[in-house]
Formats: C-alpha cells, sequence, structure tokens
C-alpha cells in the first residue's frame, strides 16, 4: 500500500519555510537597526505621502521609493530634497532592504492653495508717476539731461543700499523713458 | 530651513535678473529684508494695444518657494485684459501649481514647477498681454469685450496705457 503519513510531507516544508524566513529577517533587521547611518531618527520615521505626492509631481521621471527613501533620510524636509535634485546631485537608490510605508493618496494636500487668490484688496487707482513719486522727475527731463542706454542697464553691487538704488533708478528710468516716448508719439501725430 | 532654502534662492535670482535682465522687465525686492515681496515692471508687449506701456506688479513668494509658486498682481491702474482679475491678480497656468488644475485644460508642463522661475513668470505675462487665454476668463467682462467688440477692447488698453504713465 502507500504511506498515508511521511515524516515530511509538502505543507510542513513550507511552513519550514516561512517561519525560518521571518526569523532570518528579524535577525538581520535587528543587526542593522543601530547601525543604519548613525542617525537615530533615521528609521522609523513615517514619510507623509503628500510629500512624496508633491515632489513626485515635480520630478516625474523619479520613482517614489527613491523620494521615501531621501526624505526619510533627511527627517521629511521637501525642501532638502528638492535642493538635492535640483543642484544634480540626484538622489540615492535606496538599499534592497528599505521598505517603504504603504502609500495613502492624500485629497487635500492642494485645497489650501486656490483659496490664497481669492483674498485681495482694491488698492485705488493710481498711476506710475505718482506711485514712484516721480512727478518732480517728469518736469526736470523734458529731452534735455538725458542719457540714454545709461551704464544701469545691467547693474550689480555687492552693497545692499547700492543694490537697491541701482534697482530704483532701472525702475524710474522704464518709466520715464516709456513716458517720453509715448509723449513724442502723440506730438508727431498731432503735426 | 525651508524659508532659507527660498531666501538663497530668491536672492540668486535677483542677482540674475539684475546682471542679465530679460528686454523689458525690472524686478526685484521691495526692500531685501524682506525677499518674498517684490515689485515688477513689464513694458507692454510690441504689435499690441499694450504696446509703450509699462506695468507695474507684485510678487509675493510662499515660505516654501520655489516648491509653491508665488502670486502675482497687478497694481495701480488696472490692466484691462481677460486673464487679469478686476483686483489686478494675474491668472496664468505658470502660476498655478501643478496638482492645482480643477479646469483639467492645462498640462502639466506649462504649470509651476521648482525648474520655473520669476524671469519665466514675467516673460509668460508679457506673452499673455499680447495673446490672452479665452479659454478660462479672469475678467469676464473684458473677455467678453475681447471677443466681440475688438477696436473697443483695444481702445480700452490704449487709454489705460496712457493713464498709468500718468498722461
Amino acid at each position: 500500500m502507500h504511506d498515508d503519513e511521511p515524516s515530511l510531507n509538502i505543507p510542513s516544508i513550507l511552513t519550514l519555510a516561512v517561519v525560518s524566513f521571518f526569523v532570518l529577517r528579524w535577525f538581520f533587521n535587528r543587526d542593522e537597526g543601530p547601525s543604519a547611518g548613525g542617525r537615530p531618527r533615521g528609521r522609523g520615521i513615517a514619510v507623509d505621502p503628500a510629500q512624496v505626492e508633491q515632489i513626485s509631481q515635480m520630478f516625474p521621471q523619479l520613482s517614489t521609493r527613491d523620494i521615501m527613501w531621501d526624505l526619510q533620510r533627511n527627517g521629511g524636509s521637501v525642501a532638502a530634497t528638492t535642493e538635492r535634485i535640483l543642484t544634480g546631485r540626484g538622489l540615492e537608490t535606496p538599499p534592497p532592504s528599505f521598505q517603504p510605508p504603504i502609500m495613502i493618496p492624500s485629497t487635500n494636500a492642494q485645497t489650501s492653495q486656490a483659496t490664497r487668490i481669492v483674498s485681495a484688496s482694491k488698492g485705488g487707482e493710481q498711476d506710475l508717476i505718482s506711485r514712484y513719486n516721480l512727478s518732480e522727475k517728469v518736469g526736470a527731463d523734458s529731452t534735455a539731461e538725458f542719457t540714454p542706454g545709461a551704464a544701469s542697464k545691467s547693474a550689480w553691487s555687492q552693497n545692499k543700499e547700492e543694490r537697491q538704488r541701482l534697482l530704483q533708478k532701472r525702475r524710474d528710468e522704464m518709466i520715464l523713458a516709456a513716458r517720453r516716448k509715448m509723449m513724442q508719439k502723440d506730438q508727431g501725430n498731432t503735426r | 530651513m525651508a524659508s532659507s532654502v527660498a531666501q538663497k534662492r530668491l536672492f540668486h535670482e535677483y542677482k540674475n535678473l539684475s546682471t542679465n535682465p530679460p528686454e523689458g522687465i525690472t524686478a526685484g525686492p521691495v526692500s531685501e529684508d524682506d525677499m518674498f515681496y517684490w515689485e515688477a515692471l513689464i513694458e507692454g508687449p510690441g504689435d499690441t494695444p499694450f504696446e509703450g506701456g509699462v506695468f507695474a506688479a507684485e510678487l509675493k513668494f510662499p515660505k516654501d518657494y520655489p516648491l509653491s509658486p508665488p502670486t502675482m498682481k497687478f497694481v495701480g491702474g488696472g490692466v484691462w485684459h481677460p486673464n487679469v482679475y478686476p483686483n489686478g491678480t494675474v491668472c496664468i497656468s505658470i502660476l498655478h501649481p501643478p496638482g492645482d488644475d480643477p479646469n483639467h485644460y492645462e498640462h502639466a508642463s506649462e504649470r509651476w514647477s521648482p525648474i520655473q522661475s520669476v524671469e519665466k513668470i514675467l516673460i509668460s505675462v508679457m506673452s499673455m498681454l499680447a495673446e490672452p487665454n479665452d479659454e478660462s476668463p479672469a475678467n469676464v467682462e473684458a473677455a467678453k469685450m475681447w471677443r466681440e467688440r475688438r477696436s473697443e477692447y483695444e481702445q480700452k488698453v490704449r487709454d489705460e496705457v496712457r493713464k498709468g504713465l500718468g498722461l
């Protein structure tokens, strides 16, 4: 007849395999635990799925796994991860043992953006001349002392106040030049 | 931490815009004490009713710039344009974050991402002035006028251009 109860049947081999898999995994995880990068909070931080989504929308070519790995390692800073990607350093490939937490689709990540635009105050109508206090300069430079294409076209200074002044000068010149041009056009039309 | 990344980036953009300014654009922080608040001047594009005009706009940057886009609002005189709200706020795809597309007509590539910049925004706004996007009017009245009574629209814009220059 045939053997009804072999000493080692298929179900028991499977059970043994599964049990030893878990035992081994526990063993190796415990081993690498304390030495993982020397960062105490590197492990176990839950990555915010909204952050992962935010980054993967900006950089669709990157794998979510890489993004999660980087976020987890830098403590969940979207700014740091983005900076890293933008500066061309790229993201590291996570080790095979890295198990990303399960993604939960985020629904309210973007809604706060839309509401922000609505609020705005009605700043009274005002032309650029009065806005930038140019009325004096408008009278002063009736085509007389105008240096076309002055050196201030592209200017940068190491000094903060100087920079501010240069910017203001460029701004003023742009408005005054436009005004002059418009007036010249008017004169041309009436003649 | 996040805001220092933003400040560094904004300062860098400010420097680039100052040393190598695009044609017809001046932009920078109102005061360097607050890098998150800028003012920009844009020249009206040629061969349009905006030609010859100069338009001032304020740009407000979020603390997590460049992850999120700034908002842009024309100040002073109004800008009569289908894609500019009556209060001056500019409605253009590059100012919309990638996930935020209630109308599903913009491509992700047109929308904001950290590889965009202030310069790109201002150039986009310039070309928006020349070519209104009729699909999502922010100023319904202006859009209607632009569509149905083009010459009236152009005359109104020309009048406002002169008013803006104090003429």
